[in-house]
């Protein structure tokens, strides 16, 4: 009911939007804030209430389109109205003109809401397309940028293909149970044979994994992204490619049971792969929208670890661990939507302020914009998965669940998950460095342009909207005992493992994280308790200083002068010499072109300028995609040959194969 | 009483007949006014025998299809034709790439195979058991035209019999489509032939002809 009427709500804030005087259009963010406020308090109730159907209906006889609140869709609810909220309020001041993105971004936060809680294929699809066209009318809706319009083609593309994919799942399940409804899917599949079985995995796995940005399928996101304005970008990579695992959750692990061994391997190496070479490409960028995309395709690549390894548990009658690894995963949903929300907030904000993306051109922003640099420090800090934040409590659990992998049975499953261990150790340090750059480089030292100089704070309901995100971050890292109890009402595989005691002691009931039972001598931790501890020995070092040292004489100079004068803002560090060493060590998978050109006023001394240009080669366009539309255009040269470009040619060739095919089939 | 003459008297075998022959005028016609002519006759027949299967089959919503047939078919699109054809100054095909006679010789030709070919696999029961071929040679005898023709309102025409074609297949082998998908095709169609209208006179007006050879020009 609070559900209901919270979606009402955002509905009637979305009709506001069309009809409302432009001046009044901030006003219907608000309202579509409290009205996601009560869908997602009304969707943590249906995680605990038994599944109940919203509403049933046919658009043509035979099809059934229904709506129906479970756990898993309560669960996704939550996590969109977690970032639907503040992201509607920071819209309030972020956009506060253009009545069409108003009216867009309201239809797109609410397919997404009907994505959820959509209990058919029918009705997932439905929702699923009106999902993709409405952020690709979102994408294109920055005009002021010449990109867009190729970033949306390219999104467009892509995601159909994703579509006709998950279309072909949907059928081949249809054809097999002949129902529609996921329910019945889920009973019909349960004794089909396994074949069958797998080619459904695989149609979702690549059709939703396109949606969810999986390498080598991400090439849309860091395009679409940074192309979409931030307000939207945030609910992009905060929820739009969650909807990518949530509809692999839905097929593979609820309607197929996720309990093959090879499904979960290639799930944990695709997570392997995404957040590492994610991770990388982070490092790259230095347009701070597209740093985030990427970054997104990175935590993907960390929940598909905990989803992978959860299977490969589950495949080998580990009920208790495939919970815990699936319980990680679905945790790093909800708090990758966080802070990658606040993050695309934060960069939202300065992107305004400075009208540029490029970090080259930013620099010395925190003391222009203490309160937007503050929560940015905090995504920054929670998406390094440092503790306490939330990063963390998530990261922690799904790398214990990778190192547990060593119990399984079997040799390659525990190389696997071993390697998966590895690869997120490696992901967490590089996207710490990574987020360094990203705070350090527009927000310390010297403003590097004009641009950055001449910057203002963000306005009210910006800094609020990023002060909730950046609260919600911490809370989760501190108590994420409730997000726990919570997912482990899910009827997922083995999640109802999660808060039995016994197995997981007090991890629904304290704030403490624990993987398996202490007396098994494994690891527990407790955030708060090294929230604690951090701050104690904060207040420790403050006594400490304030009895025994005496404050020397101070001299105020420019940010990293080093007490020398006349330091310019191009002696900083920039971001790609912060990124240098990184670029060297792997310069197998960046390949980077550098190019230097030097113009002499008298050789060999006496230069007058220099230009130095560095890029890396972006491997998947060039290796794979290129030869593939390469291949793809000969092909439809050879077809030009019967192209005359006469009319009735054309018409004859029509008649004719209708006449071939009348003769020979008849 | 109606529905029993209608049985005795094969009528719906009749207008299907009165359909075929109607197509095959159209296809050795020159004038576009006859053409345009066999095809208000093409849509009245298929009309009445809507009209006379919603007798003899004793459904309601067929009387209705046939009268959105009849508004549509038979009056609509005739005018809006007989308009663009004044309007473009089209009087008659002047040379197209196949002569008269061999044409009406091909399609006779045409509703042998279809005749020959449908007479072995498929075998229809019902009302209208005899109107699959009659639809199938309508829609290959059109086509044909629209090959063999220059200008563009004979291509014009040539598309609308072969709906027709497809709608007489459509319903006689269901016994009527939902009314309102019948609707919407009928919509559709009509939207169609008024967009293609003033396609024809902007083509006219860029090409100064409306041969459709000269479209050629247009290939990258």
């Amino acid at each position: 009911m609070i559900f209901i009427s919270g979606l009402c709500l955002f509905a009637l804030a979305t009709g506001l939007a069309a009809v409302a005087p432009e001046r009044s259009l901030r006003y219907t963010y608000l309202l579509m804030f409290v009205g996601a406020v009560f869908a997602g308090a009304g969707s943590v109730l249906a995680v605990y209430a038994p599944p109940t159907a919203i509403c049933v209906s046919s658009i043509i006889e035979y099809i059934p389109v229904s709506f129906a609140a479970g756990p898993l869709s309560g669960f996704f609810g939550l996590v969109l109205s977690a970032i639907a909220a503040p992201v509607s309020l920071y819209s309030a001041g972020y956009c506060p003109q253009g009545r069409t993105k108003a009216v867009l971004y309201g239809l797109f936060v609410l397919s997404l809401y009907a994505l959820f809680y959509s209990a058919d294929a029918v009705s997932f699809i439905i929702a699923w397309e009106a999902m993709s066209i409405f952020s690709y009318f979102l994408v294109i809706s920055h005009t002021e940028d010449q990109e867009s319009g190729r970033a949306g083609l390219v999104y467009s593309v892509m995601t159909h293909a994703g579509t006709a994919l998950i279309l072909a799942a949907f059928f081949a399940a249809y054809a097999v149970t002949g129902r529609f409804d996921f329910d019945g899917m889920r009973v019909g599949l349960a004794g089909s044979p396994e074949w069958i079985r797998s080619v459904i995995f695989c149609l979702s796995f690549l059709g939703f994994g396109m949606k969810a940005a999986i390498i080598p399928l991400h090439l849309w996101l860091p395009r679409a992204h940074p192309a979409a304005p931030s307000n939207v970008s945030a609910l992009m990579s905060g929820i739009m490619v969650k909807a990518g695992i949530y509809g692999m959750l839905l097929m593979g692990f609820y309607v197929l049971g996720a309990n093959v061994a090879w499904w979960g391997m290639v799930i944990l190496v695709t997570g392997i792969i995404c957040s590492v070479l994610g991770v990388l490409y982070v490092l790259m960028e230095h347009d701070i929208k597209r740093l985030l995309a990427y970054s997104s395709v990175e935590n993907i690549g960390i929940i598909l670890l905990g989803m992978g390894a959860s299977a490969l548990f589950a495949s080998a009658g580990m009920r208790a661990l495939a919970g815990l690894a699936l319980a990680a995963a679905m945790f790093h949903v909800l708090n990758h939507a966080m802070f990658k929300g606040l993050l695309f907030m934060g960069a939202g904000a300065v992107h305004k302020a400075t009208h540029t993306r490029n970090m080259e051109e930013m620099g010395g922003l925190l003391k222009r914009m203490p309160y937007t640099g503050l929560f940015f420090l905090i995504g920054c800090v929670s998406i390094s998965a440092l503790p306490p934040f939330n990063g963390f409590s998530s990261e922690w659990l799904t790398f214990q669940s990778l190192i547990l992998g060593s119990q399984t049975p079997r040799i390659y499953m525990e190389l696997a998950t071993l390697l998966g261990g590895a690869a997120l150790a490696l992901t967490g340090g590089l996207a710490a460095a990574s987020f360094i750059k990203a705070f350090g480089i527009p927000f310390l030292g010297q403003p590097r342009s004009a641009k950055a100089e001449n910057a203002d704070e963000s306005n009210r309901p910006m800094i609020l909207a990023m002060g909730i995100a950046a609260a919600a971050c911490l809370a989760l890292g501190l108590f994420p005992s409730g997000v726990l109890g919570l997912i482990s009402k899910i009827p997922l595989s083995g999640l109802d493992q999660v808060s039995k005691a016994g197995v997981y002691p007090g991890m629904a009931t304290r704030a403490l994280l624990s993987p398996v039972n202490v007396a098994g001598g494994f690891a527990q931790i407790q955030p708060a308790g090294i929230l604690a501890f951090m701050l104690a020995g904060l207040a420790a070092l403050l006594v400490f200083l304030k009895i025994f040292w005496r404050r020397p004489k101070t001299v105020y100079r420019d940010s990293w002068d080093c007490g020398m004068q006349a330091l310019t803002p191009r002696m900083q560090y920039t971001a790609t010499a912060f990124s240098k060493p990184v670029r060297v060590v792997f310069k197998n998978i960046y390949m980077p072109k550098k190019e230097v050109s030097t113009v002499y006023a008298l050789k060999p001394f006496f230069v007058s300028s220099m230009a130095y240009k560095s890029q890396i080669r972006p491997f998947f366009e060039e290796f794979l995609y290129r030869p593939a539309l390469k291949a793809f255009d000969k092909l439809a040269m050879s077809a030009k040959r019967l192209q005359s470009g006469s009319l009735q040619l054309y018409l004859g060739y029509m008649l004719l194969t209708l006449l071939a095919m009348l003769v020979l089939w008849a | 009483m109606l529905a029993k003459w209608i049985g005795l008297f094969s009528v719906i075998d009749f207008i299907s007949a009165g359909m075929l022959v109607s197509v095959v005028a159209m296809n050795s016609l020159k004038r576009i006014d006859g053409c345009i002519k066999a095809y208000a006759a093409n849509s009245w027949l298929l009309a009445s025998m809507m009209g006379a299967s919603a007798v003899y089959l004793s459904e309601p919503h067929l009387y209705a299809a046939a009268f959105y047939t009849i508004a549509v078919k038979c009056i609509g699109i005739p005018y809006v034709l007989k308009r663009v054809a004044k309007e473009l100054k089209v009087t008659r095909e002047t040379d197209p790439y196949v002569s008269g006679p061999v044409s009406t010789m091909a399609s006779f030709a045409l509703v042998g195979i279809v005749y020959s070919a449908l007479s072995r696999g498929i075998s229809v029961t019902g009302f209208a058991q005899n109107s699959l071929e009659v639809a199938v040679s309508i829609i290959l005898v059109s086509l044909f035209t629209m090959m063999i023709r220059k200008k563009a309102i004979t291509q014009v025409i040539g598309l609308l019999f072969m709906e027709n074609g497809l709608f007489l297949a459509g319903f006689s082998l269901t016994r009527g489509m939902p009314t309102l998908v019948e609707l919407g095709v009928l919509f559709d169609l009509f939207m169609g032939v008024l967009i293609l209208g003033v396609f024809l006179s902007q083509i006219k007006k860029t090409f100064v002809s409306v041969d459709l050879d000269r479209l050629t020009n247009l290939k990258g």
